[in-house]
């Protein structure tokens, strides 16, 4: 009994570090955000505001495949299926509901537990690399029923939804304003971190885990992998979902191009970049690739050369990513606060 | 009655002929994959970008005042060099760690948006043309049909036969199948195993390049054709289940057929749903596949 507490504490101070270490990452990575907005309030620019407010919205999207694939194993190829849901979704209810920032929330939510759950139940039947296929097939199908559906623009989806002012109670933010809606947008993807860190340390997150490193002997345990499996891809299905229904209030449109395979491959290269399974790292691997997209930009048009050519290189010789490379030394600092504490 | 057959001599026959001439093409494009992911449990998502690759060198070889039936023998055989090199380069070096699956998917995918830039930087993002080697019609049974898509037709199934040969018939394919069975056994009994999954690897990217010269002529040649191409080649593959062959032959005939008939009724921008919507159908009804992978059965 004694050893099994002593056990059961050191497990509990090493999951408390490595907790620490995440949330650090994820405290730095909003240190840089706001010396970011002061800098870019400061010089008075638009552009580059406008860029980070996006590059935190797919940040949002690569958070939810990382919580697939980090979390669960899970290679999701279709995840802007979600995406682009939430995008067409929030779109359609400000622009013929309520020029609402709740209202489009909320019916977001709605009803991405029901798709979601539909797709879920679909892709999750699949198995390893029948899951990237599937899951791949399904966000291929959506973007061309998209694409071929008039009733929702078509080819050139839905233009001129209204800005809208968030209202938060005490005060509001108005969605034009670069710098307010960029704060807004920052606050809300760490909500989202927040919710799915906090997820992955519950039982049913710890499950997941179990799901990633051997599937057959999670039954054994008296649980079931399909309801565990299928919470998480309702979940990432939420997250993704979710910072895609923040974009037409970013853009005022969205297109059909918001379902199309390079949204979710770019997601899968931000969370390789970043560190699969660190959370953290896909805020890093979306701030990291948007850079780099608008820097090789300006020299040259085909930056997917370059941008693939890294992603490769990464694989092979950095598979953590950043964050991966980052934790363990995070982690030590903490440990050492602590132990001094 | 009489109006009944000359609705199938004039409206179906030609949509069966079509339908055949694009089968074929993608059960190449099918075998090619499967066999790979068969053998080295490798999903290739670069594989149509090898495709596109294909058609490209074609049209490159064909402007230059190379023959295209010397195209159709040369392309495949500089397109199994560079499928050779890619794996013992790029596959290799994560084939052996635990998450290779995912590796290699993501490496192969890399790849495949690096290709698809080069095609652009080289080629410019307009579609090309080519002539059709065999120009003219044939009348067949009252019915006016290409020749290009016959001689498609014909070729295509003497190539699947021959792979199917190749697989199940000579000693080259009891290694592979050996191989694709178990890796260790195979080895000890002297099967060169590495050298097996680097020439499998080849194959496979060399038979994607053949349906790139074969089909080039029929579709235009563009840098984003092999992701066109490639949704429906994975959902053969996947009906057909994965590393099968005798699978995706099958699985390519049908999917092809429904695609083709169905344009008659709906829109053919609504086929490819259709045909992944029988794909998930089938998947929830039989999650393996139709039939058992390579080396098993």
């Amino acid at each position: 009994m004694a050893e099994a507490a002593i056990l059961r504490n050191a497990v509990e101070a090493t999951e408390r570090i490595a907790r620490g270490g995440r949330n650090l990452l994820a405290g730095i990575f909003v240190a840089i955000a706001l010396a970011f907005a002061v800098f870019a309030g400061m010089t008075g620019d638009t552009f580059f505001f406008r860029l980070a407010t996006e590059a935190l919205i797919f940040a949002g999207l690569a958070l939810s495949v990382d919580l697939l694939l980090g979390y669960t194993g899970l290679l999701s190829l279709g995840q802007a299926l979600f995406f682009g849901f939430g995008a067409y979704v929030s779109g359609l209810v400000l622009k013929n509901v309520a020029p609402s920032f709740w209202a489009a929330i909320g019916i977001t939510l709605a009803a991405t537990l029901l798709v979601g759950t539909i797709a879920g139940i679909i892709s999750i039947r699949a198995r390893g690399v029948y899951f990237a296929l599937i899951t791949f097939g399904l966000a291929q199908v959506a973007f061309k029923v998209v694409f071929n559906t008039r009733e929702i623009g078509g080819s050139d989806g839905i233009i001129g939804i209204p800005q809208i002012r968030a209202e938060f109670g005490l005060f509001s933010v108005d969605t034009q304003s670069p710098a307010g809606f960029f704060l807004l947008t920052l606050a809300f993807m760490m909500l989202l971190y927040a919710g799915c860190a906090y997820l992955v340390q519950t039982p049913a997150g710890r499950l997941l885990v179990a799901i990633r490193t051997n599937e057959s002997r999670v039954p054994f345990l008296g649980y079931s992998p399909w309801r565990a499996k299928l919470f998480a891809f309702v979940a990432a299905a939420v997250v993704a979902a979710l910072s895609g229904s923040l974009y037409p209030m970013l853009r005022g449109l969205v297109s059909p191009e918001l379902l199309a395979f390079q949204i979710s491959g770019n997601a899968v290269i931000m969370v390789v970049i970043g560190g699969v399974g660190t959370l953290a790292g896909a805020f890093y691997g979306s701030a990291i690739l948007t850079m780099l997209k608008s820097v090789i930009g300006t020299f040259t048009e085909y930056h997917l050369i370059v941008i693939g050519a890294l992603f490769m290189l990464s694989v092979i010789f950095f598979p953590k990513g950043l964050a991966g490379y980052a934790l363990p030394r995070l982690e030590r600092w903490v440990a050492r606060r602590r132990g001094r504490a | 009655m009489n109006e009944l057959i000359e609705t199938l001599q004039f409206v179906y026959a030609p949509q069966v002929v079509n339908g055949l001439a694009i089968g074929v093409a993608v059960i190449l494009m099918a075998l090619g994959l499967t066999i790979i992911f068969g053998l080295l449990d490798v999903i290739n998502m670069a594989h149509g970008e090898f495709y596109a690759l294909g058609a490209y060198l074609g049209i490159t070889l064909v402007a230059k005042g190379v023959s295209f039936w010397v195209c159709l023998a040369l392309v495949p055989v500089v397109m199994a060099g560079i499928g050779y090199a890619t794996e013992r380069m790029l596959i290799q070096r994560v084939f052996h760690t635990k998450d290779r699956h995912i590796l290699t998917l993501l490496l192969t995918f890399g790849l495949a948006i690096i290709a698809e830039d080069v095609f652009k930087l080289a080629y410019g993002p307009n579609p090309y043309k080519p002539d059709s080697p065999i120009p003219g019609a044939s009348e067949l049974l009252g019915v006016i049909l290409p020749n290009y898509r016959l001689f498609l037709i014909a070729a295509g199934t003497a190539i699947i036969v021959a792979v199917w040969i190749v697989v199940y018939r000579t000693s080259l394919g009891a290694m592979v199948r050996a191989a694709a069975f178990d890796r260790h056994m195979a080895s000890s009994l002297g099967v060169p195993v590495e050298r097996v999954y680097a020439g499998t690897f080849a194959f496979g990217v060399a038979l994607a390049g053949l349906s790139g010269v074969l089909l080039a002529p029929i579709y235009s040649v563009f840098p984003t054709m092999g992701k066109d191409f490639i949704l429906m080649a994975f959902s053969v593959v996947i009906v057909g289940g994965m590393g099968s062959i005798k699978g995706a032959v099958i699985a390519g005939l049908v999917l092809t057929q429904i695609q083709s008939i169905s344009s008659l009724y709906i829109s053919p921008v609504w086929s490819d749903p259709l045909v992944f919507g029988i794909m998930v159908l089938f998947l929830m009804v039989r999650p393996q596949g139709l039939a058992g992978r390579l080396g098993h059965g």
